[in-house]
């Protein structure tokens, strides 16, 4: 519990949410990965739909560098495929709802 | 009889390493150096998406060096394909499309957001309520 409140505290604001305040298309993520930590999914995608195929990238690529899949450079497109399709999703469905500012 | 055993295997024993200088073994690609980029190309396009939070500008730089490593190394294997192994090669591959698409993203949003600053301004995006209230009075 102590990471929890640890990154609860230190969240990083976004530079174009602090500036322009527009948000941006990870803006959620902070929150939506600790949500993920306590254990609530469905929060978690509520608040940014690609923070489970972003973590499932960003993890399955050392173990990709150590150990030499064969099939999987095709992975990764594939995880990164996803991860651009629902951000850029999401993000029109962002704008569209007025949810951005 | 034993000598002939013998002689069979110093024989096969000795196919192989020629294989093996051949860079065409029964072990893979294990002889074959990897090329030098590959890795730095895969990681530079993860983060150019992974990045969209800086107005896109990290991430179309990270792109765009990946994007200039993989055509560098792409001669590379075209100039000499037995020197370097498959893995490497695919991992480039996989490296320059996920560079290109993390390039497209991180670039369309710089874009947006240097059409949002020339169209409503930064006094305009600095103050949303008063930019609303007067867009509400016309």
């Amino acid at each position: 519990m102590g990471l929890i409140t640890f990154l609860q505290q230190h969240m990083l604001p976004c530079p174009a949410k602090a500036l322009l305040h527009i948000e941006c298309p990870g803006c959620g993520m902070q929150r939506s990965l600790i949500c993920l930590l306590q254990g609530d999914v469905s929060k978690s995608l509520h608040y940014h739909p690609a923070t489970i195929p972003m973590l499932l990238l960003i993890g399955f690529l050392p173990f990709h560098l150590k150990y030499k899949f064969t099939k999987g450079g095709n992975i990764i497109v594939f995880l990164q495929l996803v991860v651009a399709i629902i951000t850029v999703a999401f993000y029109i469905y962002k704008v569209y709802n007025h949810k951005i500012f | 009889m034993l000598f002939i055993f013998t002689k069979s295997i110093i024989t096969k024993s000795s196919e192989i390493t020629e294989n093996q200088q051949g860079n065409t073994n029964i072990f893979g690609d294990g002889h074959r150096e990897s090329l030098p980029n590959a890795t730095a190309v895969l990681v530079l396009g993860i983060i150019s998406i992974a990045t969209c939070w800086c107005y896109g500008v990290i991430g179309t730089a990270c792109g765009i060096i990946a994007l200039v490593l993989a055509r560098k190394d792409f001669s590379r294997y075209h100039l000499e394909p037995l020197r370097y192994s498959v893995s490497s090669y695919n991992n480039l591959k996989a490296g320059r499309i996920c560079a290109i698409i993390g390039t497209i993203l991180s670039a369309l949003y710089l874009v947006i957001i240097i059409v949002a600053i020339a169209v409503i301004g930064v006094a305009g995006l600095s103050h949303p309520d008063q930019m609303f209230r007067h867009y509400q009075s016309y």
